[in-house]
């Protein structure tokens, strides 16, 4: 068993869609930091992937500071510092701009929007 | 790990391996490929000194393969799905057989494999389901944690439960340093996710040898609108793949795909009034499927 949730599906890297379960797991708070964390074998063997594929993930998210390694215990979850709140609304600014003109486009309202967004 | 030069192997009229050449890295999964009767069974053999090449010559372990002894086989895991097992025996008997012939034989480990594989110590390998006959090898072929495990078709015929356990059990070796996989299939499904590496062997030869992330990220499943009543011109570029029409729309597989905007150029220059083009990103199975269409044209 996994500790956050996932089903594989064709098309996109296997990597990336492990990076973005775990960063939604995060999100949810179905986990936590301090959890620990699955180990590369585990995970090799939960998804069925090549240990060497589980093994860049995890790199992956070590790297992005959502993983620290504990002696004796193996991986364990962290939540890395954040930088402050608007310069993180920046980064999805542009984003959210094509959003709202697609959306004006579709005749939908910021609510429905909102509601949709909240459903995803 | 293996490097496979120039490879012949003929039977009778048959050549079933006819110039193969192939090099397996270290720590890696490589899954080789083919349709069957494309020479992969023929391959393994001579691998492992079952079958004599013919001229060519194949290196494992940094030992000639027509070299091999019990310093090597105690470090190489095979399982075929047609191996002969002593059927007489019961699984206690036929562990108690291999046990002594590996002297880096894992009692520990063996006793892990035999409670995940959930097989029944007195019962006849003849009696038992050709999946759990499957786990019985795999494991007599695990305990003692070889450096190389290669596999043979080793699903073919498993029900998904038991290929998930067989997936299992093969990846308890994980930890180990410079652990490597040579796994044959005809079925890419089977392998997709395990492989970090893709061999095709097509009519006795190599077709194709390339990790799993460079195919993937040079192949993309692409579809434009054409304007009304338009035919897409005949002469599109040679690496857009199975190029198909259906009403407005065409699609098409791109075969080297790169995302410096070179790709959407040529698009413009071959197709200058398609527009809504969707390009995305395929799975090894698609990919696979794609390049067994082109060999079978590339046959005709």
């Amino acid at each position: 068993m996994l500790p956050f949730s996932i089903q594989l599906q064709d098309g996109s890297p296997v990597s990336d869609q492990i990076l973005l379960a775990v960063r939604k797991a995060l999100l949810t708070g179905q986990m936590k930091a301090g959890d620990t964390f699955p180990s590369v074998r585990a995970l090799s063997q939960e998804l069925k992937i090549s240990p060497t594929t589980a093994h860049k993930v995890v790199l992956q998210l070590k790297d992005a500071g959502w993983l620290n390694s504990r002696p004796g215990i193996g991986m364990v979850v962290t939540v890395p510092d954040q930088p402050h709140l608007a310069e993180r609304l920046a980064q999805i600014t542009p984003e959210c701009r094509a959003l709202l003109k697609e959306a004006a486009d579709l005749n939908l309202t910021l609510n429905q929007v909102i509601a949709h967004l909240k459903s995803l | 790990m293996i490097t496979i030069t120039d490879l012949h192997k003929r039977f009778r009229k048959t050549e079933a391996v006819a110039g193969l050449s192939l090099q397996v890295p270290e720590g890696q999964v490589t899954a080789f490929l083919g349709p069957n009767g494309a020479g992969k069974s023929t391959t393994i053999k001579c691998l492992l000194n079952l079958h004599r090449p013919d001229s060519g010559s194949v290196s494992i372990l940094g030992t000639d393969s027509r070299k091999l002894g019990p310093a090597q086989f105690t470090q190489i895991g095979y399982v075929s799905e047609n191996m002969e097992l002593p059927l007489w025996m019961t699984v206690k008997q036929f562990l108690d057989y291999c046990r002594p012939l590996y002297p880096n034989w894992d009692a520990e480990f063996e006793k892990q494999l035999l409670t995940q594989f959930d097989l029944p110590l007195t019962t006849k390998l003849k009696d038992l389901s050709r999946g759990m006959r499957m786990k019985a090898a795999l494991l007599s072929s695990l305990a003692y944690r070889p450096k190389l495990v290669v596999l043979d078709e080793p699903f073919s015929g498993l029900d998904p439960l038991v290929r998930d356990e067989f997936i299992r059990g093969l990846l308890e070796l994980t930890e180990q340093e410079g652990w490597t996989v040579f796994v044959s299939s005809h079925d890419i499904e089977e392998v997709q996710r395990l492989a970090d590496r893709v061999a095709i062997i097509n009519r006795g030869q190599l077709a194709l040898d390339e990790t799993s992330d460079s195919l993937q990220s040079r192949f993309r499943a692409v579809e434009v609108v054409l304007p009304d009543q338009a035919r897409a011109p005949v002469n599109l570029p040679t690496d857009w793949l199975h190029a198909e029409q259906a009403g407005r729309t065409l699609r098409f597989t791109a075969s080297r795909y790169t995302n410096d905007g070179s790709f959407v150029a040529a698009l413009q220059t071959a197709l200058p009034n398609a527009t809504h083009p969707e390009i995305r990103p395929m799975s090894l199975r698609e990919i696979f499927v794609a390049l067994a269409r082109a060999y079978r044209l590339e046959g005709k």
